[in-house]
């Protein structure tokens, strides 16, 4: 019986669910230029709703990939966002997955026989 | 945002890029004017010294090189204040442009490190310097090469000024920034380190010169032209942030205040 090589794994597979939602995924791209972002700002780049974004503000946060500082400018309150350091992290291994996702099916493409100069 | 959960990777890459550069831009568009502020400081602070430009036949130097570098100044008092109160006051500029910046996009950069940096940098000088100073020894000022560099000789208010332009080039992703700030300290360094300002090894001369076995020499420069040089790279790093600023729109974010 032939031995199995042992394969590397799918970079499909390192891919986070949490980071990898599309607005998330935005989110965190966002934050990590930046030190703080103010919600509303966010809000406009991503053009969501309050309702939307709040939502997966929550799940960033209770994953602990951002945190939200409450406070006032003036009279109004005012929230500003911040990445994590475990957030910042979380990203990079999540764009480093997608890297490698695109390196791989790339070579998957080139791989491939082209049908039309096969043999007859 | 378009979906990237159902798109190919590279699309999500291209888009997350996209988003990157557009926040980058707009969070990052303010630099110029510390830059061009920490420039201004420079240039102005040729003024503190007896002759920026012309060449006399002698001077008289005293340490610490409070006027920046090691050369005749009009009056070291002036000097310790020009560098002592400038610096703070720069800091206070930068403090309120990014201040109103912060109101009018919604997003905050860390420039606070820029301002801690330098002004941790200042009080150690200050420190440094009142340190009590042993006699030089004559056979020091003989020498040549690395063993005549004078380690006191680097309390100048200079080196304070290039670290915190390094942090303000970390702070705001610039390596241009960074690089300035590496020159400045580069050029303070040599100029003060060394008797006499603006030393050339004897190879550097040689190779400027077109001589060959010299034993060195100087470059026919005064302090007003070397803080021209220090200050020449800031000054272009300042232009092309506001180009790019200005195409991003974010040279002077006119965006209404959103809150939230």
């Amino acid at each position: 019986m032939a031995e199995q090589q042992p394969t590397a794994p799918h970079p499909a597979l390192a891919l986070d669910d949490t980071v990898h939602q599309r607005v998330r995924l935005g989110i965190l791209t966002v934050l990590s230029e930046v030190r703080e972002c103010r919600f509303a700002t966010l809000r406009d780049e991503l053009g969501l709703t309050d309702g939307n974004l709040n939502r997966h503000l929550r799940i960033l946060e209770e994953a602990g990939l951002l945190q939200a500082i409450k406070g006032y400018e003036g009279r109004r309150p005012c929230t500003w966002l911040r990445l994590t350091r475990q957030g910042r992290a979380a990203l990079r291994a999540e764009v480093a997955a997608l890297e490698q996702l695109v390196r791989r099916l790339r070579d998957t493409t080139t791989d491939e026989p082209d049908v039309r100069t096969g043999p007859d | 945002m378009a979906s990237p959960d159902h798109r190919p990777p590279a699309d999500t890459l291209a888009e997350l890029t996209r988003l990157r550069r557009r926040t980058r831009a707009n969070a990052h568009g303010g630099a110029w004017v510390p830059a061009l502020g920490v420039a201004l400081l420079l240039l102005a602070s040729s003024l503190l010294y007896a002759s920026p430009f012309g060449g006399p036949t002698s001077i008289e130097i005293t340490h610490p090189y409070w006027a920046g570098l090691p050369d005749e100044q009009r009056d070291p008092v002036l000097s310790y204040v020009f560098w002592f109160v400038g610096i703070p006051l720069l800091f206070a500029g930068t403090a309120a442009w990014y201040a109103w910046r912060t109101r009018r996009l919604g997003l905050r950069v860390a420039w606070p490190v820029f301002a801690v940096t330098g002004l941790g940098m200042l009080v150690l000088l200050a420190v440094l310097a009142s340190v009590p100073e042993r006699a030089v020894h004559p056979d020091t000022l003989d020498a040549t090469g690395w063993s005549a560099f004078w380690w006191r000789a680097l309390l100048t208010p200079l080196l304070p000024v290039a670290v915190a332009v390094v942090a303000l080039g970390w702070v705001e992703r610039s390596p241009g920034l960074a690089a300035a700030g590496g020159w400045i300290a580069l050029l303070a360094t040599w100029l003060c380190g060394w008797y006499p300002a603006g030393h050339l090894p004897g190879w550097a001369a040689d190779l400027l010169g077109g001589t060959d076995g010299s034993l060195g020499g100087q470059l026919a420069l005064r302090p007003g032209h070397y803080l021209g040089l220090m200050g020449l790279p800031l000054v272009v790093v300042a232009v092309v942030h506001a180009l790019r600023a200005r195409r991003a729109g974010a040279l002077l974010p006119a965006t209404g205040v959103t809150r939230g």
